[in-house]
């Protein structure tokens, strides 16, 4: 938790001693607090204050390895907040007080549960060895060397001093956690858990008596440990949980900032719905390590599934394993369904595909985790990602049936898809999930498929003349100039750009593929709609124009060249931001660009698979929008920082201008990350005091609402953006209220002198 | 330091809602903590159980056949379901009314509902059959022939709220369930909407949507959670109503319950698979911040019940 510079100001000397090289200590505490110096700059610290800083700055709980797995380090209690980062963890028990047949039984099953969900490996990951007052120390140690032979991760159940010893020595070469201290024995007990070198388990009876034995651990300098809830009761072990995370994370308390262990075998008394039940309620509410008495398929299936769901980064996309996913049986003669591997898609699909009970193989190719739409427009799910898909996992070898279904949403993509897989008959699916099974079941595909004469067979088959003629790349026309573009008998020209202006820029987003105007437009080379919407941006005040073109696999670089120049020519050489994810495409648009107005922008580059685009930019001397993300929204602003520190060393290591790369926070939409809008703000403040340019396309905050609300959002959001720092932004400029309200921050930021007339100009 | 507890009462409630009349009335929400946050402080209701009967003859499991066996009218079987100790109300729903199915008349939907009413003293919750249309139908005319019994109609949804909230619950004075999907903001809207159509918010309860655990279940978990947040913390009165949801639906249908032992052998019997899927979906969504659950299989309604005992 960070501090506040008056709650450090109170820490300092307060002498005003200089000695820092400020002029008073309550500057230095805001410097210190901002994190602009560190604290040691002050020789004259107590080493208590000291001590007491760091302690608010550590974080809230700790964090720990148990074999390959972690515990604790959560920030959170909720995920919406961020993120929650350490999987709650299985246990079985198996006690020294069982017969030794019924402990055979029990290691014998433990193994039984293993199997694999969406990439992640589900099974019960460490056993719980509890030792019983009766028993003695050899019976303990023998169980242990049973358990050994699992080679899990144990917990060492055990109160006994002397027995917890002997157990040490038996499970070492293992990794273990020593769960034995209580209010009587910690201090003992902390001492062979330190010399072990392993996490010590507390318990006590109340959570107070709990608190005052992890506070004396602490003093004797131990701090690797892991809370123990009890089993007095259901209640009180949930009430413990709940209270013991939430005063660590909540309200600051580090005392009990550890992990916490549930053992719902001992709640459960032999009820095995009951300990179902229980086993979920602890996975949501605070069990880092939960221990049950069996774990089998029927309550694994439910909770690993949840586990999955509630431990996975809300900012990024669950992703499903790329591959061939035989459905109701489905063999080599069955036809194939193409999708995405985002996992909701995934099950979306995969479900109705069962309930058409129609043989059928999935195929999930590699989108980035991105649905079916976004991925396309992302340039992630392309005619030659899906033929890269099709060869890298050798579907035409594995599968004889030549039918491939693809999603409706991308029926675009089907000439390209033909052409690039000439053998296989493609059709087109309907656009939503819930229509395939109806599609599936009553043969619907079948309709559309085309029979593919082998190759050697000769064209004599007459069904391959019904096959799609492969798409022809038309040659880009002469560029058309027709003297002064006029918009409702209104000349159109651009005023020119100053690049050395402070200025708001507007980059107008108009120009894109997704609309279904342009893409005709572009896919016909006709100059009309394109010039319309260039004239009413320009006219309405855009500073530069984006050109998106789309993947545009089969002629992006002719395609880029004609727009660049058909804009320039008839537009006084408007600066443009050459939006594709076709790299080529964006050099060869640069090669024929006029820097009149402003150097060309390359839209974008990311911290992630998108990072070479900065090289693209610096080669040709280019701006870039640097979107601070790599694999899915960033989770908080360390991490957006962390993301534009990386692009801009990258850049500057490039002998590119810092001015040259534009960071782009990533604009959020309300409807549904409402709580994350101030992190974006903050992250345009954080830009904009290191000096840096901003940009981002801003309205995608309002996706989703009302046309009349999106004006007056996008406004209010902008002027805060200014206020910010925000330099730039890609929006729509026919959007007059938004317009306005960028002129008028102008103004109030001293960008440009008022007049009366300011709005018009 | 001495550990001070500092409980988490909040000077916001969530409404209390009654349904049905007289000794088996239940009443769902009221409490000024999060759900089963019984150390903060008491909880004024704890959190209902509802069973869910399928007016469709066809059980999805064999312990479900066999539970309902003998019965062969839907008043029968919800009968049969409200015997159960552990069940606060029952909720009858109307699957094959579905156009695109059996196609049942409304008019043999209300007939099947008074049929209920007679024979069930428990409070009554009515559920359609997802064709928005052929439901709102359903909902006023059931709802015109149960008044006075205090009914609530799952639901009102964004495409069908005015109708419903007309039928049900202006004209009939019945309670209203406003159903979005795993969207926080149009679980809002649709409150906002029903309300300004003169339904007093008092009268509502949300299904702010649902899925069986591990099918996109951190949707649910994130929606529960910030209604519940926004409700107590902000005091939102939009998001005051009780939430009320439907489990059994969800997990009844996924793989994990519906696979046979001959499907999937490794996964042992399929009874055990259902209910474990069942009662570990609906521990979630009461932890995460459901005021009632209908829930399909009496031994879940046990279990479910047995862990709210415990917890209060």
């Amino acid at each position: 938790m960070a501090l506040k510079g008056l709650d450090i100001f109170k820490l300092t000397p307060k002498t005003n001693c200089k000695d820092c090289g400020n002029p008073t200590c309550m500057a230095f505490a805001m410097k210190v607090a901002q994190g602009a110096i560190p604290i040691e700059k002050c020789p004259h610290m107590s080493p208590e204050a000291l001590a007491t800083l760091s302690e608010a700055t550590a974080p809230p709980m700790k964090s720990f390895k148990i074999g390959e797995h972690s515990l604790g380090g959560e920030t959170v209690l909720s995920r919406h907040e961020k993120t929650l980062v350490s999987k709650t963890l299985y246990a079985v028990n198996v006690c020294d007080c069982m017969d030794a047949a019924k402990q055979d039984e029990v290691i014998a099953s433990i193994p039984k549960v293993d199997y694999e969900r969406i990439s992640e490996r589900m099974y019960v990951e460490m056993v719980y060895v509890n030792h019983s007052a009766d028993k003695s120390a050899d019976d303990y140690v023998a169980l242990i060397n049973k358990v050994k032979g699992l080679g899990r991760p144990l917990v060492l159940g055990c109160t006994d001093v002397a027995v917890a010893k002997a157990a040490v020595a038996a499970a070492a070469g293992c990794d273990f956690i020593l769960n034995g201290a209580d209010e009587s024995n910690y201090a003992d007990m902390s001492a062979v858990a330190k010399e072990a070198k392993v996490l010590l388990g507390v318990r006590a009876a109340s959570l107070e008596a709990l608190h005052d034995t992890v506070e004396k651990l602490e003093a004797a300098g131990n701090k690797d440990l892991i809370l123990d809830v009890g089993a007095a009761s259901i209640k009180d072990a949930y009430a413990n949980a709940v209270q013991i995370r939430r005063a660590a994370l909540k309200d600051g308390d580090r005392t009990f900032g550890y992990p916490s262990i549930v053992n719902v075998a001992a709640l459960s008394d032999g009820n095995a719905h009951l300990e179902a039940a229980l086993l979920s309620l602890f996975t949501c509410k605070y069990g880092s390590i939960v221990v049950c008495s069996e774990m089998t398929y029927a309550k694994a299936l439910p909770l690993y599934g949840l586990r999955q769901n509630i431990f996975t980064d809300p900012q990024k996309p669950m992703k499903v394993t790329p591959g061939i996913y035989p459905i109701n049986g489905a063999d080599e003669n069955s036809p194939c369904c193409l999708t995405v591997d985002f996992a909701l898609t995934y099950f979306l699909v995969s479900g109705e595909l069962e309930r058409s009970k129609v043989p059928v193989n999935l195929l999930i190719s590699d989108a980035s985790g991105m649905s079916v739409l976004t991925a396309w427009a992302a340039g992630k799910f392309s005619s030659s990602s899906i033929k890269k898909f099709m060869d890298e996992f050798d579907i035409a070898g594995k599968i004889k049936n030549r039918a491939l279904i693809i999603p409706g949403k991308v029926a675009v993509m089907k000439g390209e898809i033909q052409d690039k897989l000439p053998d296989w008959s493609v059709i087109v699916a309907p656009n939503e999930a819930v229509q395939l099974v109806k599609y599936m079941r009553d043969e619907e595909w079948k309709k559309s498929y085309v029979e593919k004469a082998p190759a050697a067979a000769g064209a004599a088959a007459p069904a391959a003349e019904a096959a799609p003629a492969p798409k022809k790349v038309m040659p880009a026309p002469p560029i058309v100039v027709n003297g002064p573009y006029k918009l409702e008998d209104k000349v159109v020209t651009y005023q020119g750009h100053d690049p050395a202006s402070k200025k708001f820029v507007v980059i107008g987003e108009r120009i894109h593929c997704i609309s279904p105007a342009i893409r005709k437009a572009m896919d016909t080379y006709d100059e009309g709609p394109i010039l319309k919407r260039a004239a009413e941006q320009i006219a309405a005040g855009a500073t530069y124009l984006d050109v998106n073109i789309g993947p545009a696999e089969s002629n992006g670089p002719e395609l880029m060249q004609w727009a660049v120049q058909l804009l320039q020519q008839n537009f006084n050489n408007v600066p443009l931001a050459l939006d594709t994810a076709n790299k080529a495409a964006i050099e060869a648009g640069i090669k024929v660009y006029n820097r009149t107005n402003g150097k060309p922008i390359v839209n974008s580059a990311d911290a992630g698979s998108r990072i070479d685009n900065i090289n693209l930019a610096a080669a040709n001397d280019a701006i870039v929008i640097a979107l601070c993300s790599a694999d899915g929204i960033a989770k908080d602003n360390d991490e957006r920082m962390h993301h534009c520190h990386n692009m801009l060393e990258r850049g500057l290591a490039l002998g590119m201008e810092s001015d040259d790369l534009w960071f782009d926070p990533l604009f959020l939409v309300v409807k549904g990350m409402q709580d994350k809008q101030m992190d974006v703000l903050n992250a345009i403040k954080a830009f904009s005091d290191e000096g840096l340019k901003s940009t981002g396309g801003l309205s995608n905050n309002s996706n989703g609402m009302p046309k009349h609300i999106r004006p007056i959002m996008d406004s209010a959001l902008v002027a805060m953006c200014m206020m910010q720092g925000l330099t730039s932004a890609i929006v729509n400029p026919c959007d007059l209220r938004l317009m306005e309200t960028i002129k008028s921050c102008d103004v109030f930021k001293n960008n440009t002198l008022y007049a009366d007339s300011y709005l018009e100009i | 330091m001495p550990f001070a507890k500092k409980p988490q009462v909040f000077s916001a409630s969530i409404n209390e809602l009654t349904l049905g009349t007289g000794d088996k009335a239940t009443t769902l929400g009221g409490q000024n903590v999060y759900n089963l946050y019984s150390f903060d402080a008491p909880i004024a209701n704890r959190p209902k159980i509802g069973i869910d009967v399928s007016d469709e003859p066809d059980e999805p499991s064999p312990g479900l056949t066999a539970f309902y066996a003998g019965c062969t009218t839907l008043a029968e079987k919800a009968k049969k379901a409200a015997s159960l100790e552990d069940v606060d109300f029952v909720c009858i729903r109307f699957a094959s009314a579905d156009p695109n199915g059996a196609d049942k008349s409304v008019e043999d939907c209300v007939a099947d509902a008074k049929a209920v009413a007679e024979v069930v003293d428990k409070p009554i919750v009515v559920a359609g059959c997802k064709n928005t249309s052929k439901d709102s139908d359903i909902f006023s005319k059931v709802s015109e022939a149960l008044q006075g019994r205090n009914i609530l109609v799952l639901s009102a949804r964004e495409e069908d709220y005015k109708a419903v909230a007309a039928g049900a619950g202006m004209a009939y004075g019945q309670k209203v369930g406003a159903e979005s999907a795993v969207d926080i903001n149009l679980a809002k809207q649709l409150n906002v909407l029903i309300t300004q159509m003169g339904v007093d918010g008092k009268n509502i309860a949300m299904n702010v949507g649902s899925a069986a655990a591990g099918y996109g279940f951190e949707y649910v978990v994130s929606t529960l959670e910030r209604v519940k947040a926004a409700a107590l913390s902000q005091n939102d009165t939009t998001l005051q109503m009780p939430i009320i949801t439907p489990v059994g639906t969800e997990t009844w249908g996924v793989k994990e319950a519906t696979a046979s032992v001959e499907d999937a052998p490794e996964w042992g019997d399929q009874e055990e698979r259902g209910i474990d899927m069942e009662v570990e979906t609906a521990a979630a969504c009461l932890a995460y911040g459901s005021d009632a659950v209908i829930l399909k299989h009496p031994e879940s309604i046990k279990t479910i019940a047995q862990l709210i005992a415990a917890l209060m």
